[in-house]
């Protein structure tokens, strides 16, 4: 019995890309990621890696990850609905404005984990919730205007839609006291999926960094 | 003048009006250094444009006498096609906000000018690159988005080396204006300096911008002051370049200047990291001239703030030009030593020296470091980014990072780092990147997960197919032994000794001062011993 082979567009497209925005991971984060249920996400990781385009890592890590092929097919395909969209204007645009953003969010992350005490820059320990209060405010103002940013991204490209959802999520963790929404790596931080859309936009341009 | 005060020994405004940095320039004059001639535009005129929106009336007639007056200084015309005067244009608010705004170099250097220094200078390709910097700078704080790093090859260095592809860079840069700013980069001298005083004081109120002052308790409405002065080249010739020194060594507070030094480039190369520096000391040998006006220049700053100082320089055809000069706000145990051996040569009394310390300064002294770093074999030099000392086996990539990370610790050495290198970074015990600074992604993550970060190695060079990396002409293989210091920035062969009491004898030298002003000699926490010292010292 043979597997259909995997699609260009939809589902099998959204879990490739995944992988190529966030590097490796398990179905838990790829479902996250995209959107989809475990279940369909395990099932199109399996026709990829059929396809030969992702392998699974076993011995503890359990994560799926990208061939070399699977990562010059994503290129393929993610040029491919680029172009066929007509969307490379819209999102060359968008992507200037999030460079006039990054920078600020970085900034906004540093201050998160480092404030300067007496003129040097001491870890925030979160012991002091003005402090925290102010920083999280500035990631809302943040957050207000890279919404537009991606309301402009999804316009021309809907997968695009689904940073949204996932940053105002992690935003109202962090606001409702799960403090490592903000920057940290375990989790869909903040800056852990600002920096997966930082990604994608140079993917989907095909821009190396 | 109402809007504009030149720069020199008389002007006698404080830093509120004339920004930190004019006013630091202002004590150069006194001093007798030599600093480029120039004027600056103040503050005032910053909040008058915030609440117009527009530069106050009267500001251009006020520009032309300046740029007159500036002419007759150097013997130069601004525009002109001979002997073109170029300027550059800085911020200068009357608070530190460290990289929040904009410099606009080589303004004034139109088509015409240009093409006046390449006949005047006989180097063609020295004014197409001064060309090319000035574009780029304009596009940059024009456009608020690093604009080399869209129309160049990430770490391509702007140095003398290059030149070949400046006048199609010039191009794309100038298209990449035209399209997101809706009109061409003026080609006339004078209206690229309103343009570039407009684009600074916008600059001020950047979200960006804004943000930083919120953070760190800066009011809105203070403003910035824009300084204008005459270039200085730092790759003129053989015998131009750029650098940063400290009098004193900011990492350990020990008595020798420290810094940095590009030969050939200009000055925001050594800020930017875009290129590989050298430790200062190199100039004692290749430009000796230089080398004795800077650390003369050292000492006399130094005498005149009574603190350790940072000048930014450069020097073009032999001559030393100083930039900018500013206290050098030491932490750790260099803050300590310093503190301590001012006092000890009489520049300082022991109750200053006791309020230069703050007991926060206390926490730091305790973070393991490279000892005696001179002895050490450095091949690397960048920002540290989060404070402590790793040592482990190179990797140039996450995949070798993970794999190596089984049988000991591993030090990631990347280019810089996105969501691709997580595993890798997660496996690793240290991180080095080439690329990005103390905001960046890798620095952001090692802070994350508490581990030791160096990031910006100007001229680090990794070569994942040779799996080796390269700076300072040496290479260093996968595998190889390193130590990475994340308060000093230092990449390390081998495994160099590790100290957590580098301050030690000028730290207990300091607390028994404290005990004497407190009259407390009991047994206590060192940063109480302080504290106690500073709540006696206020009440006196």
């Amino acid at each position: 019995m043979s597997r259909p082979a995997p699609r260009r567009t939809g589902t099998g497209l959204l879990v490739l890309h995944a992988l190529r925005c966030g590097g490796h991971a398990g179905l838990t984060r790829v479902a996250a990621a995209t959107g989809m249920d475990e279940s369909e996400v395990e099932s199109e990781l399996i026709d990829l890696a059929v396809a030969g385009l992702v392998t699974h890592l076993g011995g503890g890590f359990d994560v799926w990850g990208l061939t070399d092929a699977g990562r010059v097919t994503d290129a393929e395909w993610i040029t491919d609905e680029l172009e066929a969209g007509g969307a490379r204007p819209a999102v060359t645009a968008a992507y200037q404005r999030f460079l006039v953003l990054n920078p600020e969010l970085l900034d906004l992350c540093t201050a998160w984990q480092l404030r300067p005490v007496d003129g040097v820059m001491t870890v925030n320990d979160h012991s002091d919730p003005s402090y925290d209060t102010r920083v999280l405010g500035r990631f809302s103002a943040l957050d207000w205007r890279a919404a537009v940013v991606c309301d402009e991204l999804a316009a021309a490209l809907p997968r695009f839609g689904r940073y949204r959802t996932r940053l105002t999520e992690a935003l109202d963790r962090a606001n409702s006291g799960e403090l490592a929404y903000v920057a940290d790596h375990v989790s869909a931080s903040y800056h852990t999926v600002w920096a997966q859309l930082h990604e994608d936009l140079l993917a989907t341009l095909g821009i190396t960094r | 003048m109402r809007w504009i005060r030149p720069l020199s020994a008389r002007a006698g405004e404080p830093a509120e009006v004339l920004g930190a940095k004019a006013h630091g320039l202002v004590v150069l004059h006194r001093l007798g250094l030599p600093v480029p001639a120039g004027f600056v535009v103040t503050v005032e005129a910053c909040r008058a444009f915030m609440r117009e929106g527009r530069l106050p009336a009267g500001l251009d007639e006020e520009l032309a006498i300046a740029m007159t007056g500036l002419e007759a200084a150097t013997g130069r015309r601004f525009g002109g096609a001979q002997a073109p005067l170029a300027v550059s244009v800085r911020s200068g608010a009357s608070v530190s906000m460290p990289g929040m705004m904009n410099t606009i170099l080589n303004l004034g250097l139109t088509t015409e000018a240009s093409a006046g220094l390449a006949a005047e200078t006989g180097d063609a390709r020295f004014a197409l690159n001064a060309r090319l910097r000035f574009v780029s700078s304009f596009a940059s704080a024009i456009t608020n988005t690093d604009v080399r790093g869209v129309t160049t090859e990430p770490g391509e260095a702007l140095g003398r080396e290059t030149g070949d592809g400046d006048a199609q860079l010039i191009e794309a840069v100038e298209k990449l204006v035209r399209q997101r700013g809706g009109r061409p980069l003026p080609d006339d001298a004078a209206q690229q300096l309103e343009l570039a005083i407009e684009t600074v004081f916008s600059s001020w109120d950047a979200p960006r911008a804004r943000t930083y002052r919120e953070l760190h308790d800066i009011p809105h409405d203070l403003g910035t002051a824009v300084i204008v002065q005459a270039m200085v080249f730092g790759n003129r010739d053989d015998h131009s370049g750029t650098g940063v020194a400290f009098s004193r060594d900011p990492n350990t507070g020990e008595n020798v200047p420290y810094g940095d030094v590009l030969f050939g480039h200009q000055g925001e190369d050594v800020v930017s990291g875009r290129s590989a520096a050298h430790p200062l000391h190199e100039l004692a040998g290749r430009e000796p001239a230089v080398w004795t006006a800077l650390i003369d220049a050292l000492r006399r700053v130094e005498d005149h703030y009574r603190d350790a100082c940072y000048v930014e320089f450069t020097f073009q055809a032999g001559e030393l030009w100083l930039l900018q000069v500013r206290p050098g706000r030491f932490a750790g145990g260099a803050a300590v030593r310093v503190a301590t051996e001012l006092a000890d040569a009489r520049l300082i009394t022991r109750h200053e020296a006791l309020l230069r310390v703050s007991p926060h300064h206390l926490r730091h002294v305790r973070t393991p470091r490279i000892a005696a770093s001179a002895k050490a074999d450095v091949v690397a030099r960048g920002v540290g980014a989060c404070p402590g000392v790793a040592a482990g086996k190179v990797a140039t990539t996450t995949e070798a990072a993970v794999r190596m990370a089984a049988d000991g610790p591993v030090i990631l050495v990347r280019p810089e780092t996105s969501p691709h290198d997580m595993r890798g970074l997660a496996a690793a015990t240290g991180i080095v990147t080439a690329r990005g600074g103390p905001a960046s992604h890798a620095a952001v993550v090692a802070r994350a997960m508490g581990k030791p970060a160096v990031v910006g190695v100007g001229g680090l060079i990794v070569d994942v197919a040779a799996a080796s990396w390269r700076a300072d002409g040496r290479t260093v293989s996968e595998g190889t032994l390193v130590t990475i210091d994340g308060t000093s920035g230092e990449v390390a062969l081998g495994s160099p000794p590790v100290s957590t009491d580098a301050a030690g004898a000028h730290l207990r030298r300091l607390l028994a001062w404290a005990d004497d002003v407190s009259g407390d000699h009991s047994e206590r926490e060192e940063a109480e011993r302080l504290s106690a010292a500073h709540a006696a010292l206020r009440h006196d």
